[in-house]
């Protein structure tokens, strides 16, 4: 019983993980790149409690949980703040044409 | 209490650091004022630390687990008695700029870079655990880019800098393929324990460590074949030359070969290739210092010859012979380039040619270098006398007759470039113009102390090789009082041999007229001594490679994003794989 | 069962916030998959991160991306990827199933049973954490401000 919930949740990191690193490859829109980020992110926060809680140290496991969340938080907002700005000036979130653009 | 003062070596300089950036280039008077008590806190904290390295003695600042041991520092006879004269060395280079720098801009990033630098070096000295070492070694390489290219207007310096960054950087990788390999086999950075179970490892893997820390000492101390970068140096301010290149980086080289002697002397080959390395570096530097004509060039070509008498004393065995004359080699090192500083100050120029006459309006001047100049061709009295006569001593006894032969001959070289060097600059008919004055107050506050220990350094023979002999558990060092000490010089058959040689060098610079025949018959090497033998030629090329894949690989960097990501999957994978693979295998 | 059907939402919510034409559809697939999310984190015995998971992921962050897609504005963006989507496919599946073997081994849930509380080991066992999170709340806090004083001024100096 045990094993098979592992597993399905192992499934479940392993998509979360390939879903947000697909996004990061395939995306061409900056703010699309910061919700594929979000994606992958929750991915490792998942695996972070799964280990917790089969290695019966779900404490340990729920305070990096924790950590990883407030990393990815501030990442993610201030990674938004960078892409308004660079609506704002460069007038596009397209990373083909930001890698070309001279400001 | 040895705690505490060993922390305090590392960290007064660097607080120094950090205050004198802050203060800020408007108030110089402060900032200088700053500079010289940090560096001489600093001093006189590692000469209070002498009593306690009593050896055996170990500490840990920080437990990092796993990942990298215990961060501990060991003030051992062999550290404290560097860290002592990195401090005292920095602390009159300071005095010294003092004069020298007076004027300039921006100096808060020199001193700051100045403190930062000789903290640092205490800390590679008195450090007990590799990776400690290795981050201390890379600080210095660091620190003396910075110094090196400090006029970062002028392109032959930013040159000179970039060219001992990466040479003593390359060097550092070998430091560190050692460092790991040491550590997956022993399971432990810490060097005292890699001293006790050195011969755990395979022979092969030893033997990589081995000739590892081999390629990174002789990189640092600008040996064959890594010679290039310190001439190249001496575009920095003379004080940093006197710091960093005659009395402390460039020690840390011979530093690492003294302090894993113990671990690497049963491997095959290594040690012969220890004593091959010096003898040619020796001999080949004093041959380019003969045709220089750059004063600096001069010393800097002395200093990389010295350096190879330490390393050859080193593969003979002769670990107190080493390490005794790097202590007065420090001495009459940076006495030579603190004098020669208060020259290049007075004449506005370092081309020996243009030079001439200078005794008669800067006595002190030429009295100082006088005493330099008699200690580093090993004239009797002086520190360096014994301390060479030890190092030929310990060649004789430990290393192959032909090695002796070339550092005999070294020798005489050394004095011929010596009282070429002299004479060229204080002695004869004056080719530029005379300066009005002598060198200024705080010059000869630096100068003197240093002229004194150049006549006295010597004496401290005893208690130096006692300490060494006490704190040193895997080296072997035999106690030797002064006394004896002297008596064994005196009377070494050898000495005289020496001193013979060096009378011949000496006489060969005062008969040069009549030996003009012989002189034309050396030409070609002399020309291939002043294209130092075609290494700079080799470093272009080096260069130039470099810079051409730098721009081919130019078109891997898109600049866009996914590309980006794309690299960093693939690398996922490929750390994966390993380790997977590593797993299974 | 349960967990079964969370897994497959969330993966479904993921791999439609990819794929959606418009940011903010994107935005609101992204809440539903932090919420399926906190939903199975809760199911695996850890209520407190479930809980600030489910306020911050599926709230605050959605809510910030609402925000910053009405500033920002929609764009009509290029479809064609830059990388293949093929070799993109192929570095994902080989990266996963990489990960896969490496982890096998191990998966074996026993939810619920505590060992010491959250909040000790949270605050005590773990402090250098709680030390770096303020840390970083501070200098994220800090790069806001950078950017957002950094675009009023724009016209000046």
């Amino acid at each position: 019983m045990s094993w098979n919930i592992g597993v399905i949740v192992l499934a479940g990191i392993l998509g979360l993980l390939g879903v947000g690193l697909y996004g990061l490859l395939v995306l061409r829109n900056l703010i699309k790149v910061v919700i594929a980020m979000q994606i992958l992110v929750k991915g490792a926060i998942l695996a972070l409690v799964a280990a917790g809680a089969a290695q019966d140290q779900i404490s340990l496991g729920q305070s990096l949980a924790l950590t990883v969340i407030v990393a990815d938080t501030i990442v993610s907002v201030v990674g938004l703040a960078l892409a308004v700005q660079v609506r704002s000036h460069c007038g596009t979130l397209d990373v083909r044409a930001l890698s070309r653009l001279k400001k | 209490m040895a705690v505490v003062l060993t922390l305090m070596t590392i960290a007064l300089p660097w607080v120094g650091a950090l205050a004198v950036w802050l203060i800020g280039d408007a108030r110089s008077r402060l900032q200088s004022a700053l500079a010289v008590a940090f560096s001489a806190a600093a001093g006189l904290v590692s000469l209070a630390l002498i009593p306690y390295a009593t050896g055996g003695y170990e500490f840990s600042v920080f437990d990092a687990g796993e990942a990298f041991g215990r961060f501990t520092f060991a003030p051992d006879g062999l550290g404290v008695y560097l860290a002592v004269i990195a401090t005292i060395i920095g602390c009159l280079a300071v005095v010294f700029s003092l004069d020298y720098m007076k004027g300039e801009h921006q100096l808060g990033r020199y001193y700051a870079f100045v403190l930062f630098f000789v903290g640092a070096m205490a800390g590679l000295v008195l450090a007990s655990n590799l990776f400690l070492v290795f981050l201390f070694w890379e600080i210095t390489a660091l620190c003396s880019y910075a110094l090196i290219s400090f006029h970062n207007d002028d392109p032959k310096a930013v040159a000179g800098g970039i060219k001992a960054l990466i040479i003593t950087g390359l060097g550092g990788i070998g430091l560190l393929v050692g460092a790991l390999l040491a550590y997956s086999y022993l399971g432990t950075f810490n060097i005292s324990l890699f001293l006790q179970n050195a011969g755990q490892m395979p022979a092969g893997a030893l033997a990589t460590v081995a000739f590892g820390f081999l390629a990174a000492a002789a990189a640092k101390s600008a040996q064959f074949p890594f010679q290039t970068w310190l001439p190249d140096a001496m575009e920095a301010p003379t004080p940093v030359s006197a710091l960093i290149h005659a009395a402390t980086m460039v020690n840390a080289g011979v530093y690492l070969l003294a302090r894993f002697y113990p671990a690497f002397a049963a491997v095959p080959a290594w040690r012969i290739t220890v004593i091959s390395i010096g003898v040619i570096t020796a001999l080949m530097a004093a041959s380019m210092a003969v045709v220089s004509n750059d004063l600096k060039r001069v010393l800097a070509y002395s200093t990389v010859s010295q350096l190879g008498y330490m390393v050859y004393a080193i593969g003979a065995g002769g670990i107190f012979a080493s390490q005794f004359h790097l202590l007065n080699h420090s001495a009459f090192k940076a006495l030579l380039f603190l004098g020669a500083g208060a020259v290049i100050h007075a004449t506005g120029t370092r081309d020996l040619r243009l030079m001439g006459g200078l005794g008669r309006a800067m006595p002190v001047t030429r009295a100082v270098f006088i005493i330099g100049s008699l200690a580093l061709v090993g004239i009797p009295v002086l520190n360096g006398f014994w301390s060479k006569e030890l190092v030929l001593e310990a060649g004789f006894l430990g290393g192959p007759l032909w090695a002796y032969l070339l550092a005999i001959l070294t020798a005489g070289l050394t004095a011929l470039y010596t009282y070429r060097c002299l004479y060229l600059v204080f002695y004869g008919p004056s080719h530029g113009k005379i300066p009005p004055h002598d060198a200024g107050y705080a010059m000869r506050a630096a100068l003197y102390p240093l002229a004194i220990a150049a006549l006295v350094t010597w004496l401290l023979a005893g208690p130096f090789s006692r300490m060494l002999a006490a704190s040193l558990p895997f080296h072997e060092v035999d106690l030797l009082p002064t006394w004896e000490m002297a008596v064994e010089v005196l009377s070494a058959p050898q000495t005289f041999l020496a001193l013979a040689v060096i009378a011949l060098g000496l006489a060969a610079w005062r008969w040069r007229e009549r030996l003009s025949p012989v002189a034309n018959a050396f030409h070609g090497l002399a020309q291939a001594a002043s294209n130092s033998y075609g290494f700079e030629w080799l470093n272009r090329q080096v260069v130039t490679l470099t810079q051409e894949a730098g721009e081919a690989l130019r078109s891997t960097q898109t600049g866009q994003l996914n590309w980006n990501v794309v690299a960093i999957a693939g690398a996922l994978v490929l750390v994966l794989a390993i380790v997977i693979l590593g797993s299974v295998l | 069962m349960v967990y079964a059907l969370i897994v497959l939402g969330m993966l479904a919510c993921a791999l439609l916030a990819v794929h959606a034409r418009r940011l903010m559809v994107s935005a609101l697939w992204l809440a539903g998959a932090s919420a399926l999310a906190s939903l199975l984190i809760y199911l695996l015995g850890a209520p407190e991160v479930a809980v600030i998971e489910l306020s911050v992921g599926a709230g605050l962050v959605t809510v910030l991306f609402v925000f910053a897609i009405n500033i920002a504005g929609e764009e009509s963006a290029a479809v064609r990827p830059l990388v293949h989507r093929p070799l993109a496919w192929g570095l994902v599946a080989l990266a996963l199933l990489l990960l896969g073997w490496l982890t096998w081994p191990r998966v074996l849930i026993s939810p619920a049973p505590q060992t010491a509380s959250f909040v000790q080991t949270f605050w005590r066992d773990r402090f250098l954490d709680v030390l770096l999170q303020i840390a970083l709340i501070f200098s994220g806090v800090l790069g806001i401000l950078g950017l957002l004083t950094d675009g009023e001024h724009k016209g000046a100096a």
